[in-house]
């Protein structure tokens, strides 16, 4: 996976006036607007607007949150939370990148091979700098 | 053996009878010659296709409207025929996606017979390789004037409850949407609407704004949708619509079916004869 991947066109799109229930499965790139309640899966990029609400676990290769999120992340390489994200799961990645303002309430597992979200490996908390509007753990923004 | 489905319905009958005696002599002149038979009251595509097939006929060749060729391949129902089209309407949007843009080079293509195997659509009991429309109507806004086409589109929104994948449930609030083997628009580039890539494509339009009416018509009318923002665009294999109950699904213009129904593709199924100017 590579930040080039996580830039093209997404080939499912779910936009502001859907509502999923269910298991979102693709083979490629996923941007979603609306809401998700179940699972999101794709071996890709998934990108989770602003006005986007999960309440969804996502697999992905590489995710980039700028909505709401309540479930787990398991992205094997780029994490990217935007200033606008919400975050109330655990998350397990390769990389992590938090912008100031992103909430974050959970555990943080991370490495060249992350650990499935959830799994007692996962258990490890990220060493907190700062603190989010919710008070929970915020990394510093990746130079 | 050939076999031509000639379909006047729709079309100015003088045109009509001009364009059959220029298919013949093409035809002739190709070589491709073979049984050529017309749609009346009391001869139907279903009749003429069954017909077709007792000749012992292997390639079926619709001539008329992009209508025709639907009704055609509806009506295979698992036959192994080789298909091709004649396109007799200048509006036709088949014609632009198999590359046909004359009668000669339709005659030409099929004397060529460049078979491509393709997806097929099944929609209920019948085949389609195009697209079906709901809540949109691409075919009437394409003759409204920019204020009747503002009209038509700012109708309150539908809802629609979709199950895609026999995976996921959607509920949607739009204008509508489209399920799309190929359309006009389609390339061997683009990754929507591509009918060898074994997928359907359901496009969601969302209300729009009088300024982006304006702005995306062309896109509302090509099924483009994917250009327009906040528009849903589902790469999948099976498309379920649940409700509403008896909204109408139209193709062309024409109500094909009704709510609830399921779409499902068949991955390069159909061997169709193509121009080499066809669109994927």
């Amino acid at each position: 996976m590579d930040n080039d991947n996580m830039d093209s066109p997404a080939e499912t799109v779910v936009g502001p006036s859907v509502k999923i229930q269910g298991d979102l499965n693709s083979e490629g790139n996923i941007r979603i607007e609306g809401s998700v309640s179940g699972k999101v899966k794709t071996t890709q990029s998934v990108h989770v607007g602003e006005a986007a609400k999960l309440t969804a676990d996502i697999f992905a290769g590489n995710a980039v949150v700028a909505g709401e999120v309540q479930g787990n992340l398991k992205i094997s390489s780029n994490l990217i939370l935007l200033k606008t994200a919400r975050i109330n799961g655990d998350i397990a990645c390769a990389i992590l990148r938090v912008e100031d303002g992103a909430q974050f309430t959970g555990k943080c597992a991370m490495g060249g091979s992350a650990p499935a979200a959830g799994s007692p490996a996962a258990e490890t908390k990220p060493e907190a700098r700062g603190r989010g509007k919710s008070g929970a753990a915020e990394p510093e923004p990746e130079e | 053996m050939y076999y031509y489905i000639l379909d006047p319905q729709n079309l100015d009958p003088g045109k009509f009878e001009r364009q059959q005696v220029e298919l013949q002599g093409l035809l002739a002149e190709f070589k491709i010659s073979g049984e050529m038979s017309r749609v009346s009251s009391l001869r139907t595509i279903q009749d003429l296709v069954e017909t077709a097939s007792e000749r012992g006929a292997n390639t079926l060749v619709a001539c008329g409207t992009d209508d025709t060729f639907n009704l055609m391949l509806s009506y295979l129902r698992g036959r192994d025929f080789t298909v091709g089209f004649v396109p007799l309407d200048d509006q036709s949007y088949l014609a632009k996606i198999l590359g046909l843009d004359s009668l000669h080079t339709a005659a030409k293509t099929i004397a060529a017979r460049r078979i491509e195997k393709i997806d097929l659509a099944t929609l209920g009991p019948s085949y389609f390789i195009s697209y079906v429309e709901f809540g949109i109507g691409s075919k009437k806004l394409k003759n409204l004037n920019w204020w009747n086409s503002i009209k038509a589109l700012s109708v309150p929104e539908h809802k629609f409850s979709i199950r895609i994948d026999n995976s996921y449930t959607m509920d949607i609030t739009c204008l509508g949407g489209i399920v799309a083997n190929t359309r006009g628009s389609a390339s061997a580039t683009s990754t929507i609407a591509n009918p060898t890539d074994g997928f359907l494509d359901l496009l969601i339009l969302e209300k729009l704004n009088k300024f982006n009416i304006l702005k995306y018509k062309q896109q509302v009318i090509e099924g483009r949708f994917e250009e327009i923002p906040h528009s849903s665009v589902i790469k999948c294999r099976k498309v379920e619509f649940l409700q509403p109950q008896g909204f109408p699904l139209t193709m062309a213009g024409r109500v094909f079916t009704k709510i609830p129904t399921s779409i499902e593709i068949i991955p390069r199924r159909l061997k169709m004869i193509v121009g080499k100017n066809r669109t994927f």
